[in-house]
């Protein structure tokens, strides 16, 4: 069973694709579409990844409320992970976690180790701007700040370098720009505001800001809820070729989108890890019925 | 079982760090800690400059309170005994500057009430939606008129209409204590009213537009008219709201001293009911407020005449205090009604 | 069936209470419009370029009492300085009370409800409250002392009728930049935490740019109300018609000026109305309609920073 990836040279990188249905050559539109379709198998990558992320025995409650129960994975390196499950089931709460965003809420509590190459997120000295440079976040509804393109991805750059000389930064912008592939269609309107991309050039321009800060692990809370199909590819395709550098996590309540993407899957139930393995494993031959349940449609 | 990573060490990310460090200090964070305690005085200060407001009028009215104790607010006679305190005397009866501030406020919150609630009910339901707009922002222009504005309106157009068409020749017979004029407590009513009307109209709207659709609709079903679902399911609900509406316009009534003082004659009368209707509105007063604006200049280098205003300016505070806090019981009345479940005031 | 008659007694009293409701604010748009109509037809001929350029002449003799220039300025000066004085305290309040305070500390009722009494203060008292505090002989630097070698400071000045003024205006500017910064979009919050800013520079980067329309707004509303207000002006700034210095605009003369007394457009009318001493009804209109426009101005300004704000953080 060999994995196959959405023909990525279907998509002629010289021609922009808009976000919407209006493309600019429907044949790109219906190749995006035919590479969505035709992968149905799980990928399979070959090696062993060591593990970026280690989480053991993760409790997590809100007030008196629990909302994960001895939670236990390790993420691996330089792949892609899918958290699955029906909504309520911890996944998001989860991923919180990993960059401690879940310290803002004042009933927040927990217990249980979560390891970051080997430190522990939660020890004493840990720098929590330090630990969110690592680890990236993008966020189901895109929240460019109101400002310009330039500017959404010079201020993070900023936090964390210091005053630099502009045309580094400019260098900066462009790269970042051009990894999440949106450079082409915003580089003579750098200085025109966010807020006017579409939802799909939104998104990516958040995956281009968290990318400036050069992370090591890209963690993505459903991040194509709110779009439309082609700017779902893209942004699948996006993710595809950054996981060559990248350790990337998402949450996705879409099957389909973990199959095409994900390497590694775990499956969330009701605040418990059921199940976690490869994607080929979980999704052809689960080990738990619960978890063949969600996949086969039973509920969610 | 996958190998474990070195501590600190990663594969390299283009252009990224090799190393990652936690406990890295990335940037200075002297601003951080202090700020939230920079920030928090200010917020504490500006939530206690009442109490020093309290602390230092009181303090100057004491000398008044001490020699006089009750009798400052029961006793009558402000005009002559302003007179004799420049030559020395120092006995102050403000009995009649708080009758001419409770006059004119209630009878300026009767009329604004009947107006104020046919303008809130035009607002939250009769209105066509073009109009609303235009509508509300004559109100927030009402609200916006400086008060020496209304007295100078007040006095060439009221106090001149009043003058000439309804003071009565024989006036002079009836009322012997005082001349009759244009400026009077009728004056006062009449500005008062569209002074405080934006408050109570703007309390009183959004209080009507809080009442849930549904109880609306539910008596609408059931056959009644709008005007019943008005009358009576949406104002006995929102009827908190209009409390503190009233409380608050209220409020803005008692602490006006510069209108009244340009168009109700500025004299401490008791305007008497045994004169009959028409005269009791055609007499002067004096408000609390006013006769501070009025002596705060020159009479102020008087020490007991200071003490004594100082004095009015305490009852002030104290009336001004009272009506807030109930205005918030109110509110927070009206919010638990409603089910919304917050603790900041509307 | 129901007798019909009751259902249609019941049809005209609803007609005759919209009708009534329609009456009451006809009435009401009509005075206001009658207000703002008469002030125009007063005022408009008292209006040239003279009155607005000359100074006021102390004269007891009807209608000379000269131009509004000096008012003017002294309602300038009074606006912006009692602005620029609260403007930090407003804001910091507002960002502390928005950002950090959780509403369940006692402390956050102390602070509201002391922000709502002090809101709910006459500005008659404000003034005596003023001459309270700044006649003591601590403050004699904040004005030119009246009696020479007392140790009562004389307490009156533009410092400290705009100190007082901004501590009246303070509520209602915090009130108005609280909520505009508490409309700022949680998830752009979220996003700056999650890139690694710490909460003070996301409020500072991101949270206040972004507020600045409405705290705008908020500043705005402050002057409006600054720009009306009589009686803390009359009590704390007299209502002398010459300011300490009739070359106001040297800089070299904006200390002396700013600690003596003046008057501002609201005193001018007030002196000049037939109430006060002086006795030309035709320049307080004049004066009157000037000062309408300044406040009809900022709160239009006011309206549209507002809607400006609120189509930008869509």
């Amino acid at each position: 069973m060999s994995g196959t990836r959405p023909p990525v040279s279907a998509i002629r990188k010289d021609v922009p694709v808009s976000d919407t249905f209006m493309t600019a050559d429907p044949r790109d539109t219906f190749s995006l579409l035919e590479g969505m379709l035709s992968s149905s198998a799980p990928r399979v990558r070959a090696g062993v990844a060591p593990a970026v992320f280690e989480v053991r025995a993760l409790d997590v409650s809100y007030g008196s409320k629990r909302v994960l129960h001895d939670v236990s994975l390790e993420l691996p390196e330089k792949r892609i992970t899918a958290f699955i499950g029906p909504s309520g089931c911890g996944k998001s709460t989860a991923l919180r976690c990993l960059n401690r965003m879940n310290d803002e809420i004042p009933s927040f509590h927990s217990r249980g180790k979560i390891m970051l190459a080997g430190q522990d997120i939660r020890g004493k000295g840990v720098d929590l701007t330090a630990l969110r440079r690592a680890v990236g976040m993008v966020f189901q509804q895109p929240n460019p700040f109101p400002m310009s393109v330039y500017d959404n991805i010079a201020l993070a750059v900023g936090e964390h370098e210091g005053r630099i000389a502009r045309s580094t930064l400019d260098g900066i912008v462009e790269q970042a720009l051009r990894q999440a592939s949106l450079w082409e269609e915003v580089k003579d309107g750098l200085k025109g505001s966010a807020l006017a991309l579409s939802g799909g050039q939104q998104q990516r321009l958040c995956i281009a800001r968290a990318l400036a800060v050069k992370p090591a692990v890209i963690m993505l809370d459903e991040p194509c809820a709110s779009l439309d199909p082609i700017s779902t590819a893209r942004i699948e395709e996006l993710l595809l070729e950054l996981s060559t550098d990248y350790s990337i996590v998402i949450v996705t309540h879409n099957m389909a989108q973990a199959k095409r993407i994900s390497d590694k899957v775990a499956f969330f139930l009701m605040g418990r890890l059921v199940e976690m393995g490869d994607a080929l494993q979980v999704f052809e031959a689960p080990a738990r019925s619960e978890t063949a349940e969600y996949i086969s449609g039973s509920f969610g | 079982m996958p190998a474990h990573a070195e501590a600190a060490v990663l594969a390299p990310v283009p252009g990224g760090p090799t190393v990652i460090d936690l406990k890295e200090r990335v940037r200075s964070t002297a601003s951080d800690r202090f700020m939230p305690y920079l920030l928090g005085a200010t917020a504490i200060f500006s939530g206690l400059i009442v109490t020093l407001i309290v602390f230092f009028v009181v303090q100057k009215a004491w000398p008044v309170f001490h020699t006089e104790g009750l009798r400052f607010i029961t006793t009558s006679g402000w005009d002559t005994q302003l007179e004799d305190a420049w030559n020395g005397s120092a006995f102050f009866g403000v009995r009649a500057l708080i009758a001419g501030s409770a006059f004119s406020t209630l009878g300026a919150l009767l009329v604004s009430f009947v107006l104020g609630l046919g303008c809130a009910i035009f607002l939250a339901e009769l209105a066509p939606a073009w109009l609303r707009r235009p509508f509300e922002t004559i109100v927030q222009l009402l609200a916006g008129i400086p008060s020496v504005v209304f007295g100078l309106l007040g006095l060439m157009v009221v106090v001149t209409f009043i003058a000439d068409h309804m003071v009565p020749g024989n006036s002079g017979d009836v009322v012997t204590e005082i001349p009759i004029g244009g400026a009077c407590l009728l004056a006062a009513i009449v500005v008062l009213t569209f002074m405080i009307l934006p408050f109570f109209v703007t309390v009183a709207t959004d209080s009507l537009r809080a009442v849930p659709r549904s109880y609306v609709d539910g008596g609408l079903a059931l056959g009644m008219t709008r005007w019943r679902t008005i009358m009576r399911i949406q104002l006995p609900t929102a009827a908190p709201g209009l409390i503190a509406g009233l409380v608050l316009a209220a409020a803005r009534g008692i602490g006006e001293a510069i209108a009244i003082s340009m168009v109700a004659g500025a004299i401490a009368f008791v305007p008497n009911l045994a004169h009959g209707p028409l005269y009791m509105l055609l007499e002067p007063i004096r408000s609390m407020a006013s006769a501070i604006v009025e002596n705060g200049g020159e009479a102020m280098d008087v020490p007991a005449i200071a003490a004594a205003l100082f004095g009015l300016a305490t009852l002030l505070l104290l009336f001004s205090i009272t009506l807030s806090m109930i205005a918030r019981w109110a509110f927070g009345l009206f919010s638990r009604r409603m089910g919304v479940v917050s603790d900041r005031n509307l | 069936m129901g007798s019909i008659t009751k259902q249609g007694n019941r049809r005209i009293g609803s007609r005759i209470g919209i009708a009534l409701c329609w009456a009451a604010s006809i009435a009401v748009a009509a005075v206001c419009l009658f207000i703002i109509g008469y002030l125009v037809f007063q005022g408009w001929h008292a209006i040239n370029w003279h009155f607005l350029s000359s100074d006021p002449v102390a004269s007891l003799s009807e209608d000379s009492a000269g131009g509004v220039r000096t008012p003017m300025v002294g309602t300038a000066i009074l606006v912006i300085f009692s602005i620029v004085l609260i403007l930090p305290v407003a804001i910091g309040a507002a960002v502390y009370l928005a950002e950090y305070m959780h509403e369940r500390w006692w402390i956050t009722r102390i602070v509201r409800i002391g922000l709502e009494t002090l809101a709910s203060v006459p500005s008659v008292v404000f003034g005596m409250f003023g001459l309270a505090v700044f006649t003591l002989g601590f403050f004699k630097f904040l004005s030119s002392s009246g009696t020479e070698g007392g140790s009562m400071a004389f307490g009156r000045s533009f410092l400290v009728a705009s100190i007082v003024m901004g501590v009246h205006v303070l509520p209602f500017v915090i009130k108005v930049a609280e909520e505009a910064i508490r409309s700022i979009p949680a998830s752009l919050r979220q996003g700056a935490l999650a890139l690694g800013m710490t909460k003070w520079r996301t409020i500072r980067k991101v949270v206040l740019p972004a507020a600045a329309p409405g705290i705008a707004t908020a500043v705005v509303l402050g002057m409006g109300l600054a720009a009306g207000d009589t009686a803390i002006v009359w009590l704390t700034l007299g209502g002398t018609m010459t300011m300490a210095s009739d070359a106001w605009w040297k800089i070299s003369n904006w200390l002396p000026v700013l600690r003596g007394a003046g008057s501002t457009l609201t005193t001018f009318i007030y002196f000049n109305s037939p109430a006060g001493d002086g006795n030309s009804p035709g320049a307080a209109f004049g004066a009157a309609l000037v000062l309408i426009v300044l406040v009809l101005v900022l709160n239009l300004t006011a309206q549209l920073l507002f809607r400006r704000g609120s189509k930008a953080g869509s």
